[in-house]
This record gives C-alpha cells, structure tokens and sequence, in this order.
C-alpha cells in the first residue's frame, strides 16, 4: 500500500507543505495589499487552488519547463522563483523579471524556465509544447507542465496543441485547473463533458480526473505522469477538480456563484487537509505547523518591503527590450 | 558565381543554415517528403531527417506557437506557412506571443523565429492563394519584417534572418519562385536586415518599393529612360524596420515619390512611408507623394481579367511615373 512518504521523504514533503501555505500566505497579504491599493492593476488570487499549482511545480527539476497561465502563483512558488521576485512584479517595479512591462499576474522568471504568460487564454499551452518538442529535438529529458483553467479547453489552439503533442509523444504533462468557472461562465456553458479529461482520448493518450484539493492525490497523479514524461512515456492530462474562492479577479464580487457552492468547496480547503495527514503521520507537529505560518508571514512581509522598496522603471525604459540585440 | 532561381536560393540558404548550425529545425505543412507545395524545402528531410523538418498536422496555430516554444529552451525555428492567406490562425502566437515575449519579460528570453510565408498574386490563386497581407504585422513592433526581391536578396536576406534571435516574418512572393535567375556568389553573404537597396539610380523620381514589384519598377524604369525620365529604385528589403534614411535621401535628391505594392492601398505600408515623407522631407517636395498599390478589395479575384486588373504592373508604374514627372 502506498504511503504518504513513498513518493517524496519527510523532509520534501515538509517543504512541500511550506511551499502551499507560502502560496496561501502570500496570496491573502496580496489580495490586502490590492484592497489597501498599494499596486496597481488588478490581483487575480488563486486561493482555493494551492495543490494543483504547487505541488506539479513542485516535482520539476530546474531545467524542466513551466508554461503557466495568470493564475499560477503557485506553480512558480512550486518551481523555486523568489517570493520578492513575484512581489516585485506585481508591484511593476524595476527589479521584476519584466521590468514593469507585463501585468502583476504574468508572473515568469527566465532562470527558472517560467515562461511569462500572456493574457490570451491557451496560448501558453501551445508553447509549452513546442518547448516539449524543443526537448525531444535536443535530446534533453527535460519535461513541461502547462497550466491552464476549463476555460481554455474551449480555444482552438488547446486542441491543435494536444494534438500535436499526442502525435509525438512529447515530454509534457498538461495540467487544467477546473475551477468550474471561466470568468463568469459555468463549465456548463463550456462543454456538455462532465470530465474534461474525456478530451484526451482524442488526442491518443491519458486523461484523468482527480481531486485537486487533495495534495496527495496531486501528488501521486502528477509524479506518474512527470516520470513518464520523462521517461519517453509520452503527455497525459490531469484534470484537477478545485475551485477558486473569490472572484475572477479582486474587482469581481463573483456573485454569480451560489454561496453554499463556495461554502462547500471552502470546506474541501486542500491545506488543513494536508496538514491533518502531516501530523497524523507524525510528519510536521503543531508546532512546526505554527512555525511554517509564521515564516511564511515573514517572507511574504520581506518580499513586500523589498517590493516596496524598488524602484519604478524610467518611464523612457518602455521603449527598451524590444529586439535581441547580440549575436 | 552560379545562376539560381529566387527558389532555389530559399532553398540553399536553409539548407546552408540547416549545415552550420544543428540547433536550427523546421516545421510545416508537406515541407517534408513533399518538399513543400512550391519545393522551397525540397530534399532537406532527406538530409537533415524527420523531426529537423517536420511534417505538421494541419495546424498554423501549432505551427507558429510550437516554434516559438521550442526557441525558448535553446533552438532556433524556421518553420513554414504554406500561403500567407492561412496566417490568421497563427497570428495569436506571432502577435501576442513572438513579438511581445522577449518585451514582456523584460528582455530575459529571446525568440528566434523566421516564419516563411509564402505571399502574392498573379499566377491565378484566387482570393485565399494570394494576398499580401505583410500590413498585418508591420505595425507590430517587436517583430521584423523582410519581404526580398531578387534571389541574392532572397538567401542574404534569410541567411541574416536565421541569424538574427528576434521574430522575423519573411514574406516570399510566388510569382518570383521560379520567374527570376540570377547570378549570385558561391560562398556565403548575407544581405543585413533593415538596409534598403537602391536598385537603380536617378534623379527625376523614386519609385519605393519591395517584393515583386520591384522587379516591374525596373522593367518600368527602362521604357522611362526613352523619355527622358530617370527613376530612382528603391527595395527596401525590409519593412519592419524600415530604412527611413536612404527613403529620405533619395526623396530628397528626386523631389519626388512614388511608393508601389501589392498589397491593398488602405492601411498599406505606403502610407507609412508617404507620412515619413511628409513628416521628415515635405520641404524637398516638388509634387504630391503618389501611390500604386491594389484596389480596396478584400484579396485578388480569381477570373484572369480581374486579377490582372488588381495587380501592379511595369504600365502600372510607367503611367504613374509620367504623370508625376510632368506634376
């Protein structure tokens, strides 16, 4: 029978469980920070959706690829980018990776093989692809994860992407993030599937459905799906049934949701759950529980005074990065 | 020396490439064993085998977006859109991801791209097998745009093109494929993006102009010279950027301009160049900047006498020419 330690060892699955409640941190100081109007723009918070960012990312190893859409916090937290990076572009600072350029959710860090999304929903997940492809060509085993929501299955290019990677076998594990809402439009206007993961039969590999609020089973679906990737074993489709807890973004009162569908999913909150298996297999105590809230609360106020601290880009800087200008 | 078609020099310019360089792969519809439907990629899977130039699913978007990914961990892309009229599905990935990618994060990745487009009229394509829709990306900053002539522009012009790490959109017109010979030098050159040629010397008019009609602009300019009339012929090999200094240098010697291209009139790159004109050389003018361009129809029609009717022509050009002359 498995058991929670023989995918990753106590000490990862403690990091692990530092690296959601970082997540949860940093986006709750976040979505204040919007409400006390200290960035601007607009914050687009992933509460409710920790474990299916997170701990995907959270398996890749540094040269492997991230292709995430605007609400993966998470997935760059997963893959090791700096809290005060992530802060510091959302606060369109100089000293973000895009030097102020992009939006305070297109979060990418280049060193990290974070590839700064668009707001063109699927798109990412086209060149996610053809960074798989990429890998294939050089002989690398190097993998991709491309996160996306339901709403993006609906984009033709969704489609031509799967596709293609199905041809190939492409080292790439797709990841949809169903939070049963695109915007304001329910999965039932989406699709007439119940289970997106349906689609991957079309494309000649797996589809599955799991829980997203459970880490565990996150975990295990997605450290299958990333070995076999790795291993030439070809893309698979998760489809991680979660939910986001407020709006599409913090100017959306979301209203158009029933209040006990947000109310039930808040009691599947993926982190208590998470931590209850930690502590009841004597992986984390109380105390370490405690401990982990408090750091996170720290680091999370460091990358705000950091952020805080940046300075803004030169207004004439819009006109620079442009083109590649050496060899 | 040896006497090459404008196809034949595609083809020696990434076959060359393709040699010098492994990172380099392509991607397309038929561009394998087929060797694409105009030949510009013919024997080169022989060559360079199946994944380095690759046979692709019916999938502009996949096409665009997967080269753009794959540049991302390391390679460079040279992928082919078989009729300029089928880019639509790509433009989301050439427009809101190849052009805006390395501004949009802050200039820590770089895209090397050549997107070869197969672009143009007159040889009976009809409405979806010849526009010229180079407008469409030449307002898009971040991207290049290269349109060549003749074929010693034609490899010097891609040779620096796949040289160059930036989005390059390379437009190949047509009826130029095998209409053309020319002599161009057995060692390797490149022709540098963003310079204008001037194709001939004069000093009553400048005729500007890229692609095909430059060709007719030269034919033009020898019945012009019977009357007394010397044209100045500029190619401007490349649109995006545009060589603004020999434009005006050569307006400024003549006093007069006229601007030809394929392409419709409205919106078209000739009113770019009519404003730089306007905008930096209207002391120098001696007559009304003048454009010869095609009717404001949504392509070229089918049936012979209307679509002889669309396209530029030497008489085309001469008519104009006189007429400005004697202003």
């Amino acid at each position: 029978m498995l058991t929670i330690d023989t995918i990753l060892d106590k000490e990862k699955l403690k990091d692990l469980y530092y690296h959601l409640v970082l997540t949860r941190t940093f986006d709750e100081e976040t979505r204040k920070l919007f409400k006390q109007a200290r960035f601007a723009g607009t914050y687009f918070s992933a509460v409710g959706q920790e474990a299916t960012t997170v701990v995907p990312s959270f398996l890749l190893e540094k040269d492997d690829v991230v292709a995430p859409s605007h609400r993966e916090l998470g997935a760059n937290i997963g893959k090791g980018v700096p809290p005060k990076v992530i802060m510091a572009q959302i606060y369109a600072r100089k000293t973000s990776p895009d030097k102020g350029k992009s939006h305070p959710c297109h979060y990418g860090y280049a060193p990290l093989n974070v590839i700064t999304p668009a707001s063109t929903v699927a798109g990412q997940i086209v060149l996610g692809t053809g960074a798989a492809l990429g890998f294939r060509l050089l002989n690398k085993k190097n993998v991709v994860i491309s996160f996306f929501g339901d709403g993006a299955t609906s984009r033709g290019c969704f489609h031509e992407a799967l596709n293609f990677a199905g041809v190939h076998k492409l080292p790439i594990v797709f990841l949809c993030q169903n939070n049963l809402w695109a915007e304001s439009v329910p999965l039932k206007l989406q699709t007439a599937l119940t289970d997106l993961s349906d689609r991957a039969k079309a494309y000649g590999f797996p589809g599955i459905t799991i829980d997203g609020n459970d880490v565990m089973e996150v975990l295990k679906t997605s450290k299958e799906a990333l070995d076999k990737a790795r291993n030439g074993g070809g893309p698979t489709f998760i489809e991680c049934k979660t939910y986001r807890w407020y709006g599409h973004s913090e100017i959306d009162p979301a209203d158009y949701r029933p209040p006990e569908e947000v109310e039930y999913w808040k009691s599947r909150d993926p982190i208590p759950r998470f931590e209850q298996l930690l502590i009841e297999h004597k992986i984390i105590t109380e105390e370490e529980k405690k401990a982990a809230y408090s750091k996170a609360k720290q680091d999370v106020d460091e990358a705000v005074a950091y952020a805080e601290n940046s300075p803004f880009p030169q207004a004439e800087e819009a006109l620079e990065d442009l083109y590649y200008e050496g060899e | 020396m040896h006497k090459v078609t404008y196809i034949e020099a595609i083809t020696e310019a990434l076959r060359e490439e393709m040699e010098r360089d492994d990172k380099l792969f392509m991607m397309g519809e038929d561009i394998g064993l087929y060797g694409g439907v105009f030949k510009a990629t013919k024997g080169l899977q022989k060559q360079f085998g199946e994944m380095r130039v690759l046979d692709t699913p019916l999938s502009e978007s996949l096409i665009a977006g997967a080269s753009i990914g794959a540049t991302l961990v390391g390679l460079k892309a040279v992928p082919e859109i078989q009729f300029a009229d089928f880019i639509t599905p790509a433009m989301d990935q050439i427009i809101q991801q190849a052009a805006k990618l390395r501004y949009r994060s802050g200039g820590s990745y770089r895209v090397p791209v050549v997107f070869r487009v197969c672009c143009g009229g007159g040889i009976g394509g009809g409405l979806y097998h010849s526009q010229s829709n180079e407008a469409w990306f030449v307002d898009q900053p971040g991207l290049k745009v290269v349109a060549p002539a003749t074929p010693y522009d034609a490899k010097g012009l891609l040779k620096a093109a796949i040289r160059d790490n930036n989005p390059i959109i390379y437009f190949e017109h047509k009826k130029l494929y095998r209409s053309l010979k020319q002599d161009i030098p057995d060692d390797d050159y490149i022709v540098p993006i963003g310079k204008a040629d001037r194709k001939l010397e004069g000093e009553t008019l400048s005729i500007i102009t890229y692609g095909l009609p430059v060709n007719y602009a030269l034919e033009a300019a020898k019945e012009l010279a019977k009357e007394n009339i010397k044209v100045e012929v500029i190619d401007l090999r490349t649109l995006l950027p545009i060589d603004k200094d020999m434009i005006l240098e050569s307006v400024k010697k003549t006093g007069r301009a006229l601007i030809v291209h394929e392409a419709n009139k409205t919106g078209g790159v000739g009113g770019e160049i009519a404003a730089i004109i306007a905008e930096e050389a209207f002391d120098y003018l001696d007559a009304p900047v003048t454009r010869v361009a095609g009717p404001d129809v949504p392509a070229i029609p089918f049936s012979p006498p209307m679509e002889e009717f669309f396209m530029v022509s030497p008489k085309k050009i001469a008519d104009a020419a006189r007429k400005l002359a004697a202003y």
